[in-house]
């Protein structure tokens, strides 16, 4: 990264000047620190309370089955008093249907951000040849990622229907072909449900990946590759020993925002699955939403909340410490 | 350089295919919002006149009947992401700005410097939004903002405003500092050297950070689906809704859908170029 400030106007400038610095940059820290500090904090010292609220009614039923989420403190009246309690944390070990909604999340992640850096990758290298036509595949590539996610969800639903879909259509004629049925039941079963649930979010995020890459990619000189195919490389050593290593800083960069995406993910999985079946498909995202608006536990939300905090900071070190070992030693 | 007939021809391949898998699902849904419900429920029908009769009903049906409703909605969608994005631009051209141009030191602050503040503004954008969900519903209902358009505003500008300062910093960061100097050494304030002189030439910066934030506020549902319940509902919300309503209407939500993506895929379409240009400046520098 360049020295941002290298030539910037004076540190201990006079009071003028520390004035107008505070009026340009306070602005956003404060309000990051009154909606995004502040309620974390919050939602922290909650998570070590007990405090139930009735369901809440909203726009689209999160619902599903009530009786995993039972309140724990349910004797407890609606936020009486304050007494501090692990009792959030403890439960957190015994409860199946979170440890589903992590693993499950953990699925989301590793094999949408594979997926499609794979298939983003494919496409950059597309897209960086010359072409009749590069322009407009490039935004035809691009479309998927503008369409909100709900939307892409009922797309997602409509072409894996098992009956009324083209690809069901498709599955049939194959079925009479060979003559040996073929008949995947995408949302009725949770593992196809959750990879119908990873190849919806793929469709949609493969262009970020690609642009990014793409970007990448040219900004590699023309000299580096003219080298190599001068010394007699091939195609694809060059991609092996070049494109590659020289593309690992930002693809690191690429999976670890997707990563962190995917994290989030509930949208998807409200429309088409609505978690099902059973919490076959729930992500941890949706489980904190229905803890707190459906089944009232406040505290219990904040306390999962925390725990996927954590899992994404794990992650995100994680990810880091591996990819700069791994950037070195492909470079080295 | 010259290639091989079956490298191009593979090439070709991948680009047409791949164009249908990005296609088609856009294809499906339009070719269904003119399916009749026995068109829909018969089975896969791909062609209009050829395999099955199209019709207006739905359309009409969503723009007559369901005309106010769509237009409320619309509406709902239109205003919290333009506030979220002015609101946006604003607080995150000024912090960028800042962070480009001056040295902070926060001494009393774990002594942070220009580069923790940004990392820490970023940091913000990655956090789960399910961290928010507990303290944002006792927020919200304690100071009234549930299913108000000022309340959605907050918390979509609480999410736009990191990466809109990281790329405007990154901008700014581009820009040479000899323009402003020339303009305070001729008497011009701080403020007036920011607005008249580096905020014009930033405009492509500006564009791309309102495009993010205006397509990202538009298409989020978390939030909208926790702090709204009726009057304040945005499309997403909308859309999601349709799911448990008198059965799966295929044909009208096909309609709805493709009302609610329109604006967003259509500053796709237009602004490519600025989409490219702010992803790139955001992730591969920083």
């Amino acid at each position: 990264m360049t020295q941002p400030h290298a030539s910037a106007h004076k540190e201990e400038g006079r009071p003028h000047e520390r004035t107008i610095k505070r009026i340009f940059l306070m602005p956003a820290v404060i309000y990051l620190l009154l909606l995004s500090v502040f309620p974390m904090l919050w939602s922290l010292s909650i998570s070590f309370t007990e405090y139930q609220r009735g369901a809440m009614r909203t726009a689209v039923d999160v619902g599903g089955d009530a009786s995993a989420g039972t309140p724990a403190g349910a004797e407890t009246p609606t936020g009486q008093g304050i007494r501090l309690t692990l009792r959030n944390y403890e439960r957190m070990a015994s409860d199946q249907r979170l440890h589903t909604a992590a693993l499950n999340t953990l699925t989301y992640v590793i094999g949408g951000v594979l997926l499609q850096y794979v298939v983003g990758f494919l496409l950059a290298l597309v897209l960086h040849q010359d072409f009749w036509g590069r322009n407009i595949a490039r935004v035809i590539f691009l479309m998927p990622m503008m369409v909100t996610p709900v939307a892409a969800a009922y797309m997602g639903r409509m072409l894996f229907d098992s009956r009324l879909s083209p690809q069901a259509h498709l599955q049939r004629l194959l079925s009479s072909l060979i003559g040996w049925e073929i008949s995947i039941p995408w949302f009725g079963d949770g593992r196809w449900a959750t990879l119908a649930i990873i190849l919806i979010d793929s469709w949609q995020w493969i262009p970020f990946m690609t642009l990014l890459l793409l970007a990448g990619m040219q900004s590699i000189p023309e000299d580096i590759y003219e080298a190599a195919r001068v010394d007699g490389a091939s195609s694809f050593q060059i991609l092996r020993k070049i494109t590659f290593p020289l593309l690992l800083p930002i693809s690191l960069t690429a999976i670890l925002i997707r990563g962190l995406e995917i994290f989030k993910i509930i949208d998807i999985i409200v429309v088409t699955t609505g978690g099902g079946p059973g919490s076959a498909t729930e992500s941890l995202t949706m489980y904190i939403f229905r803890t707190a608006l459906t089944f009232g536990n406040f505290s219990y939300a904040a306390a999962i909340s925390y725990a996927l905090l954590v899992l994404v900071v794990l992650f995100a070190t994680l990810f880091l410490m591996l990819g700069r070992r791994f950037a070195r030693q492909s470079i080295a | 350089m010259r290639r091989k007939f079956w490298q191009r021809t593979l090439l070709y391949a991948v680009v047409v295919l791949w164009s249908i898998v990005c296609l088609f699902p856009f294809y499906w849904l339009f070719t269904t919002s003119f399916k009749t419900p026995l068109a829909v429920s018969r089975g896969p029908r791909y062609v209009p006149y050829v395999d099955f009769q199209p019709t207006g009903d739905h359309w009409r049906y969503l723009f007559n009947e369901q005309g106010r409703t769509l237009a409320r909605h619309f509406r709902n969608s239109l205003i919290a992401a333009t506030g979220a994005t002015v609101a946006a631009v604003i607080l995150g051209a000024m912090g960028g700005y800042g962070l480009a141009r001056y040295r902070y030191h926060w001494r009393r602050f774990f002594n942070w410097r220009n580069d923790n503040i940004a990392f820490w503004i970023i940091s913000q954008r990655f956090l789960p939004p399910a961290l928010f969900v507990v303290p944002f519903l006792l927020l919200y209902s304690w100071l009234n903002l549930i299913d108000t358009h000022i309340g959605l505003i907050m918390a979509y500008t609480m999410f736009n405003v990191p990466f809109a300062l990281w790329i405007m910093r990154d901008f700014f960061m581009s820009l040479p500092i000899e323009l402003e100097e020339s303009a305070l050494v001729d008497g011009a304030t701080p403020w007036q050297a920011f607005v008249r002189i580096v905020l014009p030439l930033s405009a492509p910066g500006l564009v791309s950070v309102a495009i993010f934030s205006f397509v990202f506020s538009w298409n989020e549902f978390l939030y909208a689906l926790m702090l709204t319940n009726y009057e304040a509902i945005t499309l997403p919300v909308l859309i999601a809704g349709q799911n448990n309503t008198r059965g799966i209407q295929w044909w009208y939500i096909s309609a709805l859908t493709l009302t609610a993506v329109a604006p967003v895929v259509l500053i796709g379409l237009m602004l490519e170029r600025y989409i490219t240009r702010g992803l790139t400046a955001g992730a591969i520098k920083g």
